[in-house]
């Protein structure tokens, strides 16, 4: 199991901050967002994502607090931080900018 | 970032630091939710429970990883691992505690006595005098073809202060003891003459009163005083209104003019030479007496403070144009001289600056070679552990990780080696300094402080990183899967790794033979120096100190007289078999000369003057040091007043003026034009005394006899040669003195054994310190051959056994484990001794007839150490001869 290279490590925070920006989950629910969202394309292992909600809990992005769930288990639910919302403005702006200068090289070139 | 967010990063640090369990508990409870929610959307798609189970598992990977991974990100792991890699490192240490123990003492010692030198250097040559601005204190000096330092003239002095441009400040200083009277029990005091500005010079206000200046210089005006603040404390009871009074100095009254602070020392001379640091009691003002027109005596000592943006080089081209000018206003007096100015600093450590930067160099040495020898263990070690780190691997360690962990083991053994240096160097430094020489520069300076825990603590730190990453490196670059499958047999270190680790070996003894040839060259020049014949025999001989005031004993005459008297009554004294008295003691720093005479029928060298150490001696003087006669006679009672003018002189004046030993008969004058009367006639030739066991050869001298002399000293040392033990007759002495003048005191009773051993102090004390580091570095070097052997013959068990087998003889396999120690040591002498040449030269100047590259010493440095290396193999040879061929082959 190799690391996440810095790109996919990076897109990663982004989809994690982007989803957790809808409401409070926890970790199991944002793989599953992420893979349903993308329309099964996007599988994210669990070898990567924990490390980055780990990651971006340090960093002051995310709170986790326990709570139960529908189901009446607890779970370790991650909610975006006023930070948080900041950083994911940022990562967007940042995300945007380089789709687009990508798609301008692709269609140019 | 704001300031919620930062909270709530420290918060998040905070947790996972200090409720560790709690949050690993979290993250196991995540991760298992995780579980459990893969494995029910499994069994939603249809899948049996047991299969659900396991293709979530699968899916989630390796549940440690993650929680390693977890760890890293919340940042803290660093300290978490920190801590982990310092438990396991003490686990492991207590796994083998004789590994353990070997390693952190021999850290300790060399740490230790790396501080311990260094707290030495720190003082002596690192911290500043102890004066303002102390960098700008110069010493002056005459200097000439024969004599390289010489004191001035105080007339000539006194114009350079007038006249010079670059001095702030000059100054003359020259001792003059002076006796305590009046209060309680009379006491000889400590004292130094001084000019004007002596205090300016060195920065130092008086604590009450005043300083002397120029008018105190003048004839009249000597009666005066400054007392040290310990004279003052306890002989004046700290008397507050004490400036001004009276006290009785050399049975004569002195008016007190101020009062030094505490801790004002002597900042040392080379001229009757007292120690830099040495407490002085009084200063008494130097006054201008006589005529200024006969400069030929030179006995005051020039210090001065420089201006500011001065350099040593411009006040030297100042003073030579002032000497240059003297020299046309007294073409007789200043010919051939001229002025030296020498840093302060320079003049007080530059003799000792050598030595102890030798000791440094060794003393570091050493710590490499131990250095060498830690991570020569460590690495048999690592290798003998290399499957444990290889199953670390696997089990997810990355690399930086694995390394990490090692550098915590290697740390903690070196901070081990700190702590235990640290106690080591506190013990080492008291050692020390008692060990110094007596006359050592800035010996009160030598303190354990702060800054040699600030040395010791960095020390211990880099030999840590530097015995240990050579090990952590190679443990990291482990091949798991070779190592692994190599699993029950022992696994061979790499060809590359046992090119180190007897490369480290061929180093540990290069450095330790290197060591070796130094500690032999010096231990060849003090057997040397001992085996020199000291010219007199310092055996059961007490030496003491008499000093009559001038207020009591006015002239010549009278001091000449009691000197007489009281030889006569030393050598009435039971036990003893002769006693003597003279001006000067062998081997205590005198350098007083005079020239300016002339030798009946003698031209002196060309461009030099007939020049000789001058003396007084009484009778039994020579008898009682030993100084035996090589010609003619001794001094007998005739060579009095009625007597006809006799000298004796010694062997070397003999030859240098007379160019032959028998200089009998041989006459000399101070006379310019002089009558019959005035010829003193050589009636005797003694052997020679050099000034120092290590001086290169003896200086011409000759003596008066007491009743004789033209300049009766005030000043005698008493010589008694005892039947039995001298220390005895201390008392005996004080008595004979009191019997002749109940006031007099007498001074410094010595056996002269302890100062002819003091004289050997400073190069017995270098010898000793680098016998004992070259010492510990041979048995260093030795344990490093040993680990290397024994493990190079524990690896090849099997080898040995199969050799056997085929018919080998125990003794071809000892010879071959000898070969390959011995072959090692061999190349390490070969680079060591071609080091000790090259290093040779920083040596020299520590050595006494003896060279550099002495063969003698290189021979027995390579022998000794040849010998060593084999002892060291002989023990793992003797096991690999007691391999069982069955069982060696049976443990495959």
């Amino acid at each position: 199991m190799s690391k996440p290279s810095d790109l996919i490590q990076g897109t990663l925070d982004l989809l994690i901050l982007r989803t957790l920006a809808l409401e409070p989950m926890h970790g199991w629910a944002v793989a599953r967002r992420i893979q349903q969202c993308s329309e099964e394309v996007l599988q994210v292992t669990q070898g990567a994502l924990y490390p980055a909600l780990h990651r971006l809990e340090q960093h002051g992005w995310l709170r986790a607090e326990w709570r139960d769930t529908e189901t009446g288990r607890e779970a370790k639910f991650y909610a975006l931080t006023r930070a948080g919302r900041a950083q994911l403005e940022k990562e967007l702006a940042q995300w945007e900018r380089l789709s687009n200068a990508v798609g301008l090289v692709i269609r140019t070139a | 970032m704001t300031l919620q967010q930062r909270f709530d990063i420290t918060r998040s640090r905070l947790r996972s630091l200090f409720r560790r369990k709690r949050v690993e508990g979290e993250l196991e409870r995540e991760l298992r939710f995780h579980l459990d929610q893969e494995t029910e959307a499994n069994l939603r798609l249809g899948l049996l429970p047991p299969d659900a189970r396991h293709a979530a598992i699968r899916r989630l990977g390796g549940v440690a990883q993650i929680q390693e991974e977890c760890r890293d990100m919340r940042r803290t792991s660093y300290i978490e691992n920190f801590v982990h890699d310092v438990r396991y490192a003490i686990r492991a240490l207590g796994r083998s505690p004789g590994f353990a123990l070997v390693i952190v003492l021999t850290l300790a010692l060399s740490i230790g006595a790396n501080s311990a030198i260094f707290s030495v250097v720190d003082g002596v040559l690192l911290r500043p005098l102890p004066y303002p601005q102390a960098d700008r204190i110069v010493r002056i000096f005459f200097t000439s073809q024969t004599f390289p330092k010489f004191p001035l003239n105080p007339f000539d002095l006194r114009d350079i202060r007038a006249r010079n441009r670059s001095l702030g400040c000059i100054a003359g200083i020259t001792r003059n003891d002076l006796q305590l009277s009046g209060i309680g029990q009379p006491e000889r005091l400590s004292g130094f003459s001084v000019t004007a500005g002596y205090f300016r010079v060195l920065g130092i206000q008086p604590a009450r009163g005043r300083e002397f200046t120029t008018g105190d210089e003048l004839p009249g005006k000597g009666n005066q005083v400054i007392l040290s603040d310990r004279i003052w404390r306890t002989r004046f009871s700290a008397d507050p209104n004490i400036a001004g009074r009276k006290i009785m100095l050399d049975s004569a009254p002195f008016a007190v003019a101020g009062v030094m602070p505490p801790g004002v020392a002597h900042p040392g001379n080379a001229y009757h030479s007292v120690a830099d640091g040495d407490t002085v009691d009084i200063w008494t003002p130097f006054t201008y007496a006589g005529d200024g027109a006969q400069r030929g005596s030179h006995y005051i000592e020039g210090i001065a403070r420089m201006k500011g943006g001065v350099t040593v080089a411009q006040a030297q081209a100042d003073m030579n144009l002032q000497v240059a000018q003297l020299g046309r206003e007294h073409p007789d007096a200043i010919q051939g001289w001229h002025p030296l100015v020498v840093p302060l600093y320079q003049e007080l450590v530059g003799p000792s600056r050598r030595m102890l930067l030798v000791l440094l160099g060794a003393v570091a040495l050493v710590l490499l070679i131990a250095c060498a020898n830690a991570a020569n263990l460590l690495l048999a070690r690592a290798t003998a552990r290399q499957r444990e780190v290889a199953v670390r691997a696997a089990l997810g360690a990355g690399r930086s990780r694995l390394v990490r962990q090692m550098l915590a083991e290697s740390l903690l053994i070196s901070l081990l080696g700190g702590v235990a240096g640290a106690v080591i160097a506190v013990a080492g430094v008291r050692a020390l300094t008692s060990l110094l020489p007596a006359d050592f520069p800035r010996a009160s300076d030598i303190h354990v402080n702060g800054a040699v825990f600030a040395f010791t603590l960095p020390i211990a730190l880099a030999t840590g990183v530097l015995f240990g990453l050579a090990p952590a490196m190679q443990a990291a670059r482990t091949d798991l899967q070779q190592t692994l499958r190599e699993s029950g047999r022992g696994s061979t270190g790499s060809a590359r790794q046992l090119w180190l680790r007897n490369a480290l070996v061929v180093g540990e003894v290069s450095l330790a033979c290197i060591l070796l040839i130094g500690a032999g060259l010096m231990l060849r020049s003090f057997v040397n120096l001992l085996r020199t014949d000291p010219g007199f025999r310092p055996q059961q001989v007490l030496t003491a100190g008499v000093s009559l005031p001038d207020a009591k004993y006015k002239t010549g005459k009278d001091i000449a007289a009691f000197y007489d008297r009281l030889s006569a009554v030393l050598s009435g004294i039971p036990g003893v078999r002769s006693a003597g008295l003279g001006t000067d003691l062998p081997w205590t720093g005198y350098d007083e000369n005079i020239s300016g005479f002339t030798i009946e029928g003698r031209q002196p060298p060309p461009h030099q003057d007939f020049h000789a150490r001058f003396h007084v001696a009484s009778e039994n003087y020579f008898q009682a040091l030993g100084i035996p006669l090589v010609r003619g006679r001794y001094f007998t009672p005739h060579d009095n007043k009625n007597g006809a003018r006799a000298i004796i002189v010694n062997r070397i004046m003999a030859q240098m003026y007379w160019g032959t030993d028998n200089a009998i008969g041989g006459r000399v004058t101070f006379d310019d034009h002089p009558k019959e009367s005035d010829w003193m006639t050589v009636v005797g030739v003694v052997g020679d005394v050099k000034d120092r066991p290590n001086s290169a050869a003896a200086e011409p001298a000759f003596w008066w006899p007491v009743l004789q002399t033209p300049f009766p000293s005030s000043e005698m040392s008493i010589v008694v040669r005892a039947r039995q033990d001298p220390a005895q007759l201390i008392e005996q002495v004080r008595a004979s003195v009191r019997s002749l003048d109940p006031a007099l005191a007498v001074a410094n009773p010595r056996l002269m054994d302890q100062i002819a051993g003091n004289s050997f102090s400073t190069p017995r004390f270098a010898l000793f310190l680098v016998a004992l580091f070259a010492a510990l570095a041979i048995i260093l070097a030795a344990i490093g051959i040993y680990g290397v052997i024994s493990y190079s013959v524990s690896q090849r068990t099997h080898e040995f056994g199969l050799r056997m087998a085929l018919g080998a003889k125990p003794w071809d396999v000892q010879r071959q484990v000898m070969s390959q120690g011995v072959g090692l040591a061999l190349i390490g002498i070969v680079l060591g001794i071609g080091g000790g040449l090259a290093l040779g030269r920083v040596l020299w100047s520590l050595l006494y007839e003896v060279s550099a590259d002495d063969p003698a010493t290189l021979a027995s440095v390579g022998a000794a150490t040849i010998i060593i290396a084999a002892i060291a193999c002989y023990i793992p040879a003797r096991r690999a001869t007691t391999v069982d061929p069955m069982t060696a082959l049976r443990a495959e």
